[in-house]
């Protein structure tokens, strides 16, 4: 385990739930159907998985400084209303579980100005070493700022799209 | 409509069907010098037109403003790398349908090393294009739909489909 960062790290923002990164849908985003495609709306979140790690001390740094990288193992959506060309995001982000080497996370995409919720995101973000490209327990560092933020996060509810199997529901 | 305004390619009923092929692309690659879990999706969405295509439901389908298909769920499971210029195969699994929806799994391999890279469980819905709404699928392709739906029923359930996100607490 890394005991330190040879970099500062930003102010820790502990809001429950974290409610910073925004984002606007790209022209290439859009597909033959004439709204945001699928794949497009997981590197939205990715981008917001990629904001919440930056509050933790993590980032392009832990990467430029070949110390760590992080890899998201799984991840689920949930499409729930259509996002065209141009339109602002907002996204929020839960902590929903934490151990020494994973964070299990959930985002909503909102519409950034009519409000609708456009989609949710559940996934796993696994800590890895550069050198071996293998999971690896998180910097020292990260793992107190995961304590602090899991302080405020781990009274919220549970969101009612989180935990979801898929599946046809038989009428 | 009983019959499509388009010719339709011969259906495959191999199981799992299996003709999907792809490449990484130079511009998949992410910082962390691997695909990027965004473009894992795009090349997963390519695979479900390839799909599509078997059922009459593909490109023809929305150019002809008769209808869309939309994805309203997907889950994604990375399980192994995959880098610049390495040949993906993608097979993909029916394990369920309605009127109007289709349940199904890819699973994208390393074209020539073989080893599994990422699985994707997807509901996709059919769409009226004018309405924008969910909409029975059209005879033709409620058709091929049973027949290979009827084909892959013998195929067992791979263990990444109907999964639960989590991170598992030892004991």
């Amino acid at each position: 385990m890394l005991d330190s960062l040879p970099y500062e790290l930003p102010e820790l923002v502990t809001r429950a739930p974290l409610d910073t990164h925004r984002s606007t849908v790209l022209p290439e985003w859009v597909d033959w159907n004439g709204h945001m495609n699928v794949a497009f709306y997981v590197t939205a979140f990715d981008q917001a998985s990629g904001a919440f790690m930056r509050n933790m001390g993590l980032g392009r740094r832990y990467v430029d400084g070949k110390l760590g990288m992080t890899f998201v193992l799984e991840t689920h959506v949930t499409y729930d209303r259509e996002m065209r060309e141009g339109a602002p995001m907002r996204f929020t982000t839960q902590l929903l579980a934490r151990d020494a080497k994973k964070v299990h996370l959930f985002h909503e995409m909102f519409h950034g100005e009519q409000g609708y919720l456009a989609a949710t995101n559940e996934t796993i973000v696994m800590n890895i070493d550069y050198a071996t490209r293998r999971s690896a327990p998180w910097p020292a560092p990260v793992a107190v700022r995961l304590d602090e933020l899991w302080q405020t996060h781990k009274d919220l509810p549970k969101p009612a799209k989180a935990g979801r199997v898929m599946g046809l529901s038989k009428k | 409509m009983k019959s499509a305004p388009y010719p339709l390619i011969e259906l495959d009923l191999a199981a799992p069907f299996d003709q999907h092929r792809a490449t990484v692309l130079p511009e998949w690659i992410d910082w962390n010098g691997h695909m990027n879990v965004g473009f894992y999706v795009v090349a997963f969405d390519k695979a479900t037109d390839t799909l599509a295509n078997q059922f009459g439901c593909s490109w023809e389908y929305t150019r002809e403003k008769i209808g869309m298909t939309f994805v309203i769920e997907a889950h994604v499971t990375y399980d192994r790398e995959v880098k610049e210029g390495d040949p993906l195969r993608i097979t993909s699994q029916i394990l369920d349908h309605d009127a109007k929806r289709l349940h199904y799994i890819h699973c994208m391999y390393h074209g020539t090393e073989g080893y599994l890279a990422a699985t994707n469980e997807l509901m996709l819905m059919n769409i009226d294009y004018e309405t924008r709404r969910s909409a029975p699928w059209p005879d033709w392709a409620m058709e091929r739909l049973e027949k290979m739906a009827a084909a892959h029923k013998k195929l067992p359930v791979p263990a990444q489909a109907g999964r639960l996100i989590g991170i598992k607490r030892k004991k």
